[in-house]
């Protein structure tokens, strides 16, 4: 393939300040001006699909949990929910609303990091710290229900591991509480902070048809006015706490910052929602997973997560394949945002604001 | 060894700076060294500065089961870091590859097979306490009796 | 000119994830689309796609071919759409160049169906030539 002559092919990491993992993006410039990049992975592939292949539902459970780090709950969730699905087997009322929670809980953390990760890179630190801080809040919540702060496997099939207890709840209640303060008040600074909007605003768009070219999800897809991606309106119980999606029209930087703020809200919000309604009742309803083939999907902090499992009649899984939110979304990121950024600068900040991860995309 | 060259180690290991990296883990393990730089933790207290630069650290923190990317790669790496450095290994897949070291696996742990490990923090991931006080009791031997070579 | 640094051999790696079952399936259907060796179309593929591109192909594939669905008649058949901007095989230049050859046969009388055939033919020329 022929390369057309540029002024100079800057490479951006492995190892980059900024980055929390490594990849390795070639911007093609003219002056400072990004033309194309390309990217080069493989400093993350272990072949988690590889190594699943022949195992034992238990086993890959904890693998699955281990394909990315920071939203290891929704792959806990979808991948024992798409075991129950192919042994039918039923989850009562408390434990699937127990699952939110969780699951929320661990949307938020990871929305926050995302940002204290943007927050870093335009070096506004102290917007960052603050975050950071609000984020270690969180996870001491999540650590309370769970007992574990990341990989806590805490659904198992047929229901959860722990139930809340009476002191857990009212300890969450107040402090979402105490989030939800925190959290008005940095979408606030981040909102009317002049440096950050110019940083930000208008910075590395992505419109709405590339958005669906590169079949970009989660909040990337909808900072670019695409509500309908959200898998969660198509989950049973997120449809019972009547769940509407947020979306934005920009589609720049700061939307995509922006987004995750208000997802961060709408998660306390049904984080309450599922407390108001929480049933007493069993946490555990019992089954044991058999065999079939199943596609099932679930809305990760990034966008679609989906896993295609084939299972024989001891629940051992006998294919797999997995596919990652992250992968559309930096796809999307470094063939369409990173195209005509103005200055080399912004390309970090601009990888950043996608929240890529890296460990997901390459499993 | 001189008193002049004493003192400045001794003033050196007051002002630890740590770079990471990350050698094919599951991401777990870099939020936890993440959740050190916040305010709950506050790494900078002890006079740790991340800064994630190999050329201007003392300590580096392999987080990972090293993955076929990275052949060649973290060595140059550990080359490009100045002495005197050490490398502390953040969890369990450096150490042993944790769940990723089965048939069929990519990743070639451990990780001190290819770089000098000097301590390791075993866990899934370890919590950010542990991290930074594997940092701080590693921190004063870093620069203990060091010279530099003619 | 100097040997570029740092630059790596990424052939096994870009392999590595063509080997994937959602990666195989998608190789699998475009090489029996077109004729074509399955070796020789995973080759083609690493060598004009990036690795990021090639993780994302299947996804890319299966929305190109929902849009495709809407084309109208030589277009949907020749995978206009789908072969050059989901899973860019093909320049859109030369797609063009192709589609109006087979749209000047179909006037000319041919069959459709035969018409889109010759294109096809093109096409695989153009991925093994």
């Amino acid at each position: 393939m022929t390369k057309r002559t540029v002024d100079v092919s800057i490479p951006v990491g492995p190892v980059h300040p900024c980055w929390k993992e490594p990849a390795r993006v070639k911007c093609e410039t003219r002056g400072e001006f990004v033309l194309s990049a390309e990217v080069e992975l493989g400093y993350m592939k272990k072949g988690i699909e590889r190594i699943m292949r022949g195992r034992p539902w238990q086993e890959v459970m904890f693998l699955a949990e281990r394909v990315c780090g920071i939203c290891s709950v929704i792959h806990n969730m979808v991948f024992i929910e798409a075991l129950e699905k192919i042994s039918a087997i039923a989850v009562p009322e408390r434990a699937a609303l127990l699952r939110v929670i969780v699951n929320e809980l661990d949307r938020m953390q990871s929305h926050i990091l995302a940002n204290f990760s943007y927050c870093y890179t335009i070096e506004h630190e102290t917007l960052g710290m603050y975050l950071l801080d609000t984020r270690e809040k969180v996870m001491d919540e999540l650590e309370r229900i769970t007992g574990a702060r990341v990989t806590c496997a805490y659904i198992v099939p047929g229901g959860v591991r722990f139930d809340l207890r009476a002191e857990d709840a009212l300890h969450l209640r107040a402090s979402l509480e105490a989030l939800e303060k925190d959290i008005t008040r940095y979408m606030g600074m981040f909102e009317h902070g002049p440096l950050i909007a110019l940083r930000s605003r208008g910075i590395g768009i992505l419109t709405k048809d590339a958005a669906q070219e590169a079949c970009a999800v989660g909040p990337t897809a909808r900072a670019s006015g695409l509500p309908e991606s959200d898998r969660r309106l198509r989950h049973p119980t997120y449809q019972k706490l009547g769940f509407t999606p947020v979306s934005r029209e920009e589609g720049d930087n700061f939307a995509r910052i922006m987004m995750r703020f208000q997802e961060v809200l709408q998660s306390i919000a049904l984080i309450r929602t599922c407390l108001d309604t929480l049933p007493e009742g069993p946490i555990r309803g019992g089954g044991i997973p058999g065999e079939g083939e199943v596609a099932y999907s679930g809305e990760a902090p990034r966008g679609e997560l989906s896993y295609f499992i084939r299972t024989d009649a001891a629940g051992r899984v006998v294919e797999i394949s997995i596919q990652t939110p992250s992968i559309m979304n930096i796809e999307a990121c470094c063939h369409y945002m990173l195209k005509g950024v103005a200055s080399l600068a912004d390309v970090p900040s601009t990888f950043v604001s996608s929240d890529p991860c890296i460990a997901c995309t390459e499993r | 060894m001189t008193v002049l060259q004493s003192l400045k180690n001794f003033v050196r290991s007051k002002s630890i700076h740590v770079a990471y990296v990350d050698v094919g883990s599951c991401n777990g393990c870099d939020i936890e060294v993440l959740a050190c730089l916040a305010p709950r933790y506050d790494i900078e207290q002890y006079g740790i500065f991340v800064h994630n630069n190999p050329r201007e650290a003392d300590v580096l923190l392999v987080i990972g089961a090293y993955t076929p990317g990275w052949e060649g790669k973290l060595e140059g790496l550990w080359e490009k870091i100045p002495d005197p450095k050490v490398a502390i290994a953040i969890g369990n897949c450096p150490i042993s590859g944790c769940l990723f070291n089965r048939p069929h696996t990519l990743v070639d742990p451990p990780v001190a097979k290819h770089i000098p490990i000097a301590a390791q923090v075993p866990g899934c991931p370890p919590r950010p306490t542990e991290i930074l006080s594997a940092i701080l009791s590693v921190a004063p031997t870093v620069f203990k009796d060091y010279e530099v070579r003619k | 000119m100097r040997e570029p640094i740092y630059e790596k051999d990424l052939i096994a790696m870009k392999y590595t994830i063509l080997e994937s079952r959602r990666h195989d399936r998608m190789v699998r259907e475009i090489a029996a689309e077109f004729g074509i060796p399955q070796n020789r179309m995973r080759r083609y593929l690493m060598d004009c796609c990036d690795m990021l591109l090639l993780e994302n192909l299947p996804a890319r594939y299966e929305q190109g071919k929902r849009v495709q669905e809407e084309a109208p008649e030589p277009e949907r058949q020749l995978g206009a759409h789908l072969f050059t901007r989901a899973v860019p095989l093909l320049g859109e230049d030369r797609m063009l160049q192709i589609l109006d050859r087979v749209k000047e046969l179909a006037r000319g009388g041919t069959p459709i169906d035969q018409a889109v055939r010759v294109g096809k033919e093109m096409i695989r020329e153009a991925i093994t030539g």
